[in-house]
C-alpha cells in the first residue's frame, strides 16, 4: 500500500487572549491509499484541528512548531503542506487532492446558491473542464450518492433538502474532484440514527469504488468499529493509542480508550452499570504535565505518570500506545 | 397498567401549530398527534424518536411551555390534581414548582451573564420559595453539593465550565424548587461519551434520593435502555410502540423500532452489513403521509397501511404496538 | 472534582485563572478592549478632549463670547509662547507684544506688527474673567494668561474672540448637544424597539412600519421647517435644547432597529425559556436576561452614534439653522470661515476643525474597539 499522507511531529498551538494554548502535541501518523482511519476523540482532543492542519486550514492565530511536517504524496511528487503559502499552491491541497466534509451540512453550502451551481464551481476551480461537462459530472455524483431525481435536485437550494440529503450532497461535492484523501469531520453526528446508517453504508461503498483514503473523525466508537480499518485515539492533543480496528476495540491498551469503551451503554447487557471516566476533561488552559491523562487515570503507575510524557510502545504489530504501564513492562 | 400512582397521564394529546407565516396562517402542523401516555410515580420513562417525532414538543406540552391543542392531560400527586389543558393563574404557578425541564444544550441553557449561584437561585427567587437571602444560599449550596459542584464554582460564570459541568448546573437549577416531575430533553446528547455516563448516573442517583419521576427524551436507544424502566417510541408525532424496557428490548414489535435497533452501529467490527437499513427520508411534519405514518419507509407496508392509521393495541406484558401487521411480522421476521 | 494539577502551579497563575473564571461580562470586555492599541490610544485622546471640554472655562484664558474679546487684536495670528528670542533665553515662556497702527501703505487699514523687543511673560493660574465651572461653581482663576495684554494661542477671529477659548468651549457644547440627542434617541429606541422585539407578531410589524416611515424623513428640510418656526427671540439655551431634542427624534429609528433585532434573537434563547418555565414575568426576563445580553451592543451603538450627532449639529449650525452666537460650537465658528478673505488670509480659523476630526475619530475608534471586544460570549461554543 502506498502512503497518501504522512504527518510527522505535528505540534500546534493557538494564540488566544488567555495565552498560548496547545491544541495538538506531537502527533504522527500516515494514511495509505484505500485505508479508512477512524480518528476518535472527545471535545478538546484536537482531532478537528489536526484534520484542518492537513489542508492548512487553521486560523491565523495557529502556531506550528518547526518540527511539524505534513507530506502529501501527489502524482507529481511529495508536497510539504505546511510550507504552502500561495493560494495557487494551496488549491492543490484544498479541494483538489484532499476534500473535507463537515458535521453541519447547512454550513458548507452557501444559502443563496443552488447546490448544483456550487458543485460546478468547485469542479471548475480544480480543473479546466467546460461548464457542461462539470454539470454532467455533478449530476452523476448526486445520483451516485443516492439522491433520487438528481437532475432536479441539482437546481435546488440547500435549505430545500433534508438533513440526510444535504449530507449526501456534500459528499457528492467533495468527491466530484476525485480527491485522494477525504476528511470527514463528524459527518453523521448531526443525523438521525436511521439516516446515519445509510450514510455510513454510502461512504463504505465509495471507499471501495474510488479507492480513496478517508480520515473519519468522530466521537462515536460504534461508527468507527463499522467503518474504519485503523483507529487513532486522541486526548487533549496527544495521540494516545493507534492500531488496526480489531485490536484497539477488542483489546484496548490505553486506560482512556478502555474507559471510553466501558462508558458506552451496551445493548447486550442492560444490567451493567454505566462506567464514566472519572473527572472532567481539563481545560486547555490547564494542561496536565507528564501524561496528559494522569488526572483522570485509574491506573496511574507512579510519579512517572505525572512527570514524564510517555513515549510510544508497540505492543503488537502496528498497535502502539503512549502509556507508562507498557513502558514499565518492557523496560 | 399496575396500580402504582400515575403522576402524569394523557389521552389523545395533540399539539398543533399554525404555520404559513404572517397574520393569516392556514395549515396546521401537528407535532404531537393523539398520544396516550401514563407515567407512574418514581419511574424513569423514556421517549425515543428521531427528528420530527414530536418528542420534544410532547415534553414541553406536559410542562405547559407550549399549548395543548387537543386531548387531555393530568398531573396527580398526593397534594394536587391538575388538568393540564386548563391550567393557569395560581395553579399554573404552583405546577411550575412541581414540574421542571433540563435542556439539551448546556451552552445555551445557562445565562452567560449570571453567576452559577444566581442561575441556580433564580427559580427560588422568581417563585418566592425562600424568605431570605441566607435561606436561598443554603438551598443553593445543598443542591449544588448533590450535583457535585464545589462551593467555589458558585462564584464563577458559565464560561468557566465544561459541557458536563454545565449540565450539572442545569440539573441543579431544575431541582432547586423541589419538583416531583422532571423532563430531561436530550440532556446527555451534547455531552462526550465519558461524561455522559457520569451525568446519567447522577440523574439516577438523584431520582432515588429525591423520589423523582423522570421523563427522559432521547434519540439514543442504548442510553434509554440503560437508564429507563419504560420506553415509548415516537414517529412523526405518533406513539408507535411502548413497553417496559426489558420487554421492549427482548422483542421489539414495530418495524420502526426494529429498524432503530439495527441502525445502531455495533461495536463489533465483524458485525458489518447485517443491519436492516431503512430506505428513504423521514417525511416532513408538514407533509405527513396518509394512513400509517411509517408506511413510506416500511419494508412490510401493504395496501391497508396506506389507508388506515393503526391504533395502539395491547400485546401482552405491558407492551403496546400501533401496527396493522405486528402479529404476522413476529412470525415472519424474528426479532 | 476540580482539575488538580500536580505540578506546582505558581500562585499568580492560579489567581489569574480564577480571575478569568469569575470575570463578569464587563470585566471580560475591558480585558479584550485593552489589547487593542488603536482603541486604547483613541480612548485616551477621547478622555483628554472630554476633560478639556469639561474644564473649558478654566483652561481657556478668556471668556469665549463677545465679552472677552480683544479689541486690539482682531483677526490676529496665533501667538505661540517662546522660551528664546534674539535677546536671549529665559525660563519663563513669553510672547512678543503686538502693536497696531493704521498704516498709510495699506490705505489706512490696521496693520499688526510684532514688537520683538517687548516681552509679555506668561502667568499661571492668574485671575481673569468670571465664569461658572460646571455651571455652578463661581471661579475666576484660569490656567494661564499673560502679564500684559492677551495671549491668543490659536489666534482671534474678526471680532477679536480668542479662538483657543472658543474651541474648548465648542467641544463641550458639541458634547452636550450630542449627549442629549443620543440620550433621547436611546430612550425612544429602547422603548419602541424593546416593545417591538419582545412581543413580535403584529405589534412588531406595525411598529416597524412606523419606524421606517420616520426614517425616511429627510433631515435638512425638516430642520429648515423647524428653524422657521423657532422665534428668533428664543434664548440660546432654549434653542440649544430644542436642537438636541430634534436630533434625538431623528436618530431613534436606527437604534430602535438594533434593539429590536437583539431582542428577537435573544428571547428565543434557551435560558430565557428556562426562566419563563419558573414562572418569571416579562419584566424579570427583560431585566435579568435580555437587557444584559445586549448592553454591550447598545453601548457600542451609542458610542458610534455620537459622532453623527456632533456632525449633524455642526452642519445645522453651519448653515445657520442651529445654534447661534453667543453659544460657540464648531458649526457656529465655521460660519465665519466662509469668506474668501478668511480662506486666503486667516487660515487659523480652521484650527478647531482638527480638534473635531480628532474627536470624531476618537469616538469611531473607541466604538470599533468596543464592538470587537464586545460580547465575549459570542464564541462560547468551545
Amino acid at each position: 500500500m502506498s502512503a497518501l499522507i504522512d504527518v510527522e511531529n505535528l505540534t500546534l498551538k493557538f494564540r488566544t487572549d488567555e495565552g498560548l494554548v496547545t491544541a495538538v502535541d506531537n502527533v504522527s501518523f500516515s494514511i495509505n491509499k484505500g485505508e479508512v482511519m477512524g480518528l476518535v476523540g472527545e471535545s478538546g482532543s484536537g482531532k478537528s484541528v489536526t484534520a484542518k492542519a492537513l489542508m492548512h486550514l487553521n486560523a491565523r492565530n495557529a502556531v506550528y512548531t518547526p518540527e511539524s511536517k505534513i507530506t502529501l504524496h501527489t502524482d507529481d511528487g511529495p508536497v510539504d503542506v505546511l510550507s504552502l503559502k500561495r493560494p495557487a499552491d494551496l488549491k492543490v491541497v484544498r479541494g483538489g487532492a484532499i476534500s473535507m466534509i463537515f458535521q453541519e451540512p447547512m454550513a458548507s453550502f452557501a444559502p443563496a446558491m443552488t447546490v448544483g451551481k456550487q458543485m460546478v464551481e468547485q469542479l471548475m476551480l480544480h480543473s479546466d473542464m467546460s461548464k457542461a461537462r462539470a454539470k454532467d459530472i455533478s449530476v452523476e455524483m448526486l445520483d451516485r450518492v443516492g439522491i433520487s431525481d438528481a437532475s432536479s435536485r441539482f437546481n435546488q437550494y440547500a435549505f430545500e433538502l433534508s438533513g440526510g440529503m444535504r449530507q449526501r450532497a456534500m459528499i457528492a461535492m467533495a468527491l466530484s474532484t476525485q480527491p485522494k484523501l477525504l476528511i470527514a469531520d463528524e459527518p453523521t453526528t448531526a443525523l438521525d440514527v436511521t439516516i446515519q446508517a445509510q450514510v455510513i453504508d454510502l461512504m463504505k461503498d465509495l471507499v471501495d469504488e474510488f479507492h480513496m483514503g478517508i480520515i473519519f473523525i468522530t466521537h462515536d466508537l460504534g461508527v468507527v468499529a463499522q467503518t474504519a480499518d485503523k483507529v487513532s485515539v486522541m486526548y487533549l492533543g496527544r495521540l494516545i493509542e493507534e492500531g488496526p480496528v480489531r485490536p484497539v476495540i477488542r483489546d484496548a491498551k490505553h486506560p482512556y480508550t478502555q474507559g471510553l469503551l466501558a462508558a458506552l451503554p451496551k445493548l447486550d447487557d442492560l444490567d451493567a452499570p454505566l462506567m464514566p471516566v472519572p473527572g472532567d476533561i481539563p481545560s486547555p488552559l490547564e494542561r496536565p504535565s507528564g501524561c496528559v491523562f494522569h488526572t483522570r487515570c485509574g491506573k496511574v503507575v507512579g510519579e512517572v505518570c505525572m512527570a514524564v510524557r510517555p513515549e510510544y510502545v508497540t505492543t503488537e504489530p502496528d498497535h502502539r500506545v503512549a502509556c507508562h504501564i507498557y513502558s514499565e513492562a518492557t523496560s | 397498567m399496575s396500580d402504582n400512582d400515575v403522576l402524569i397521564s394523557a389521552r389523545g394529546l395533540s399539539v398543533g401549530f399554525r404555520i404559513g407565516g404572517g397574520l393569516f396562517g392556514k395549515s396546521i402542523l401537528k407535532a404531537v398527534d393523539g398520544v396516550n401516555i401514563d407515567i407512574e410515580k418514581g419511574s424513569f420513562y423514556g421517549i425515543v424518536g428521531e427528528s420530527g417525532s414530536g418528542k420534544t414538543t410532547l415534553g414541553r406540552a406536559l410542562l405547559k411551555a407550549v399549548p395543548i391543542t387537543e386531548g387531555e392531560a393530568r398531573y396527580t400527586d398526593e397534594d394536587v390534581d391538575y388538568d393540564l389543558t386548563t391550567l393557569d393563574g395560581a395553579e399554573l404557578k404552583d405546577y411550575r414548582k412541581r414540574a421542571q425541564l433540563i435542556f439539551q444544550d448546556p451552552y445555551a441553557a445557562l445565562s452567560p451573564r449570571m453567576t452559577v449561584r444566581d442561575i441556580i437561585a433564580e427559580p427560588l427567587e422568581v417563585m418566592g420559595l425562600t424568605r431570605s437571602r441566607e435561606e436561598t444560599d443554603e438551598r443553593v449550596r445543598e443542591i449544588a453539593a448533590k450535583c457535585r459542584l464545589n462551593l467555589e464554582h458558585l462564584r464563577r460564570f458559565p464560561h468557566a465550565f465544561s459541557g458536563g459541568q454545565r449540565q450539572r448546573i442545569s440539573i441543579a437549577r431544575a431541582l432547586v424548587s423541589g419538583p416531583n416531575f422532571i423532563v430531561a430533553d436530550e440532556s446527555v446528547a451534547a455531552l462526550d461519551v465519558s461524561i455522559q455516563a457520569d451525568v446519567l448516573n447522577l440523574l439516577k442517583q438523584i431520582q432515588k434520593e429525591m423520589g423523582l419521576t423522570f421523563m427522559f427524551i432521547s434519540h439514543d436507544l442504548s442510553v434509554v435502555a440503560h437508564t429507563c424502566d419504560h420506553v415509548a417510541v415516537m414517529y412523526l408525532g405518533r406513539l408507535v410502540e411502548t413497553a417496559p424496557t426489558r420487554e421492549m428490548f427482548r422483542e421489539p414489535k414495530h418495524p420502526y423500532t426494529r429498524a432503530l435497533f439495527s441502525a445502531i452501529p455495533s461495536l463489533d467490527p465483524d458485525d458489518r452489513g447485517k443491519a436492516q437499513k431503512l430506505e428513504g427520508e423521514i417525511p416532513s411534519p408538514t407533509n405527513q403521509p396518509p394512513g400509517c405514518k411509517f408506511h413510506t419507509r416500511c419494508p412490510h407496508a401493504e395496501y391497508r397501511c396506506m389507508q388506515e392509521e393503526p391504533k395502539l393495541e395491547a400485546a401482552g406484558n405491558g407492551h403496546e404496538v400501533a401496527c396493522h401487521r405486528w402479529k404476522e411480522l413476529l412470525e415472519m421476521v424474528p426479532a | 472534582m476540580t482539575d488538580v494539577n500536580t505540578t506546582p502551579e505558581s500562585l499568580t497563575n492560579q489567581k489569574a485563572k480564577e480571575a478569568y473564571f469569575t470575570a463578569s461580562q464587563s470585566q471580560l470586555i475591558w480585558a479584550r478592549f485593552k489589547k487593542q492599541r488603536a482603541a486604547m490610544v483613541a480612548a485616551i485622546v477621547l478622555l483628554v478632549l472630554i476633560l478639556s471640554g469639561l474644564f473649558a472655562p478654566f483652561l481657556s484664558p478668556y471668556d469665549p463670547t463677545i465679552a472677552g474679546r480683544d479689541k486690539d487684536y482682531t483677526n490676529g495670528a496665533p501667538q505661540i509662547p517662546q522660551f528664546c528670542d534674539k535677546n536671549g533665553c529665559s525660563i519663563r515662556p513669553f510672547i512678543h507684544a503686538v502693536k497696531r497702527e493704521r498704516s498709510m501703505a495699506t490705505n489706512f487699514r490696521w496693520v499688526t506688527t510684532v514688537d520683538e523687543d517687548t516681552r509679555h511673560y506668561m502667568t499661571f493660574l492668574p485671575e481673569g474673567d468670571d465664569y461658572q465651572l460646571f455651571g455652578f461653581i463661581r471661579m475666576d482663576t484660569h490656567l494661564f494668561g499673560v502679564e500684559n495684554g492677551k495671549i491668543h494661542l490659536f489666534g482671534t477671529d474678526e471680532d477679536g474672540q480668542d479662538i483657543f477659548s472658543r474651541t474648548l468651549h465648542s467641544i463641550w457644547t458639541s458634547m452636550k448637544v450630542g449627549s442629549i440627542g443620543v440620550f433621547i434617541a436611546f430612550v425612544l429606541a429602547l422603548i419602541i424597539g424593546g416593545v417591538s422585539g419582545y412581543y413580535g407578531g403584529w405589534i412588531d410589524s406595525v411598529i416597524q412600519m412606523v419606524t421606517d416611515a420616520v426614517r425616511t424623513v429627510p433631515a435638512i428640510p425638516l430642520f429648515m421647517a423647524v428653524a422657521a418656526f423657532m422665534p428668533p427671540e428664543m434664548t440660546a439655551e432654549a434653542r440649544f435644547f430644542y436642537i438636541s431634542l430634534i436630533l434625538g427624534f431623528i436618530g431613534w429609528p436606527t437604534l430602535a432597529r438594533r434593539v429590536r433585532t437583539h431582542l428577537l434573537t435573544e428571547r428565543n434563547q434557551e435560558y430565557v425559556l428556562a426562566a419563563q418555565l419558573c414562572g418569571a414575568k416579562p419584566g424579570h426576563v427583560i431585566r435579568k436576561h435580555l437587557l444584559p445580553s445586549f448592553t454591550s451592543y447598545i453601548i457600542v451603538d451609542l458610542v458610534i452614534s455620537f459622532p453623527y450627532m456632533v456632525l449633524s449639529e455642526t452642519a445645522l449650525s453651519f448653515i445657520g439653522l442651529g445654534l447661534k452666537d453667543p453659544v460657540s460650537s464648531l458649526g457656529v465658528m465655521l460660519q465665519k470661515a466662509t469668506s474668501a478673505d478668511v480662506l486666503l488670509n486667516y487660515q487659523w480659523y480652521f484650527i478647531p476643525v482638527i480638534f473635531f476630526i480628532a474627536l470624531v475619530m476618537a469616538f469611531v475608534f473607541v466604538g470599533d474597539g468596543l464592538r470587537d471586544a464586545a460580547d465575549p460570549y459570542s464564541d462560547s461554543h468551545k
